[in-house]
């Protein structure tokens, strides 16, 4: 009886892990899940991209077969945009020649710095961040925070407090680096960001925190209210290296992802995709004001 | 209100003032000598770097990469030239980089000292020494300098940066990327 119950209550286990971890619920082929409503703001989402490798590449190509059925306007790059050496040729290598065909259609590319960034990508201009360490973007009723989390100094803090608390936006995204929240077994929480930050996010009124860093995607339980993106497994991937906790909405680690999302009036419809094109997460999120 | 919870209320945001001068003193006190003192070389840096910029064109969002990377090294060049004698310690002199490590001693007091322990060990550690003058290798991660080390020490204008590389606390020229001085072993 005893076995019994043990063996149960393991097969559960496993079942419950496998669901957070997302392996059945995998489709194959471009089945876009968004709902292409009129005036939407629709982009994509990359993190950790900048290997130059041929997963890049593949990734980059996917996004290419997506935009065909949904036509996104810009992508935002959660950080570890060029790996390595940062000479001209890194530029082209690891950023310019993976996303050809979407600069060449006019998609723009709005980056934050990662560990691995250096100063000089503020200058980059397809990296749109005009010389600065952070910077708002509004389209919409969206406005995007892009952090940089490698040095998150008092005046960024001020910063931000000002910025969130003077925007009007119905939807408020921060996007950087390093998450506040995270389950991968190679860097897990950034404990002191966290601690500084998001008590801010919190009292701002924040609805969604993109990062990367971590080399799986993982999607948190909203904490505080603030639902959390992992997606930093554009170019880069740590293979199994997620440890899926009770607070782990959905998480993928076997492959590259990238994201899509659609923002229409309060509705975040969102669609993670993976290298070979199955949709490895997707929903609708609202904004937390309503919410309540 | 009367006159006595008029003064009820002075009194209190009295206390509160003083209780406040007093916690700012334990952290960075601008007033203080050596805080000055660490401000003016970090000024003069400033203004050697403006200086030296002078006759380069103004550096601007491009497309060219080379553009970015030849404006770096030329300040860099001429930093170094101009600096060829300036040696460790040249801005944290002993007495600064006392006053540096209390600070850094505060920053890790009670839960503070785990997360920033936790946020260093998951932000990539580098292994890498660096002296004055050296550029930092762009093929190595900068490592994330924990908030809570930042709202410890003294403000820095933009273009500087505390970087911690191995143990040693690191000013950098984010700029130019050529490190301006370093503090070894500051950070356990």
């Amino acid at each position: 009886m005893k076995r019994s119950v043990f063996i149960l209550l393991l097969l559960r286990g496993i079942a419950a892990a496998a669901k957070a971890l997302g392996a059945p619920q995998q489709t194959i082929g471009p089945a876009l899940k968004l709902p292409l409503k009129p005036n939407s703001v629709r982009f994509a989402i990359i993190g950790d991209s900048g290997t130059g490798e041929p997963p890049q590449f593949e990734v980059a190509q996917q996004m290419v077969t997506f935009r065909k059925d949904f036509p996104f306007d810009f992508v935002l790059m959660m950080g570890d945009n060029i790996y390595g050496s940062k000479t001209p040729r890194d530029f082209k290598r690891k950023f310019e020649d993976p996303y050809q065909t979407l600069r060449s259609a006019g998609v723009k590319f709005y980056a934050c710095l990662g560990n691995h960034d250096h100063t000089e990508e503020l200058l980059y201009k397809p990296f749109n961040m005009n010389g600065q360490h952070y910077y708002t973007l509004k389209i919409g009723n969206v406005e995007f925070f892009a952090l940089d989390s490698n040095y998150m100094d008092p005046p960024q803090l001020d910063w931000l407090e000002r910025q969130l608390s003077g925007s009007g936006a119905v939807w408020k995204i921060c996007f950087f680096h390093h998450p506040l929240y995270s389950h991968g077994k190679f860097h897990g929480s950034d404990l002191d960001l966290r601690a500084r930050l998001e008590p801010l996010l919190v009292k701002s009124g924040v609805d969604v925190v993109l990062n990367g860093h971590e080399h799986v995607y993982e999607r948190v339980k909203p904490q505080q209210g603030i639902n959390y993106f992992i997606l930093g497994n554009s170019g880069e991937l740590r293979p199994h290296n997620l440890n899926p906790s009770p607070d782990t909405e959905k998480g993928f680690d076997t492959d590259r992802t990238f994201g899509l999302i659609e923002i229409a009036g309060d509705e975040f419809n969102f669609q993670i995709i993976s290298r070979t094109g199955a949709t490895v997460d997707s929903g609708v999120l609202r904004p937390r004001q309503k919410s309540k | 209100m009367t006159l006595q919870r008029l003064y009820k209320l002075v009194k209190t945001l009295a206390v509160i003032l003083v209780g406040w001068t007093l916690f700012a003193q334990d952290r960075v006190n601008p007033d203080s000598l050596i805080v000055q003192d660490f401000a003016k070389r970090v000024n003069d840096y400033m203004n050697l770097q403006k200086s030296l910029a002078k006759g380069l064109p103004a550096p601007k969002p491009t497309p060219d990469p080379q553009i970015i990377l030849d404006h770096q090294g030329k300040l860099a060049h001429r930093i170094r030239e101009a600096r060829r004698h300036a040696g460790q310690g040249a801005i944290f002199t002993p007495e600064i980089s006392k006053e540096f490590r209390r600070l850094l001693g505060l920053a890790r007091e009670g839960q503070n000292d785990a997360h920033i322990k936790k946020s260093l060990e998951r932000s990539e550690p580098v292994r890498l020494t660096l002296h004055v003058n050296d550029a930092y290798p762009s093929d190595i991660p900068l490592q994330s300098t924990p908030p809570t080390i930042l709202m410890n020490l003294p403000a820095l204008p933009p273009g500087l940066e505390y970087r911690i590389a191995s143990h040693a606390l690191v000013l950098r020229d984010a700029t130019a990327n050529i490190v301006v001085d370093l503090i070894p072993n500051a950070v356990p």
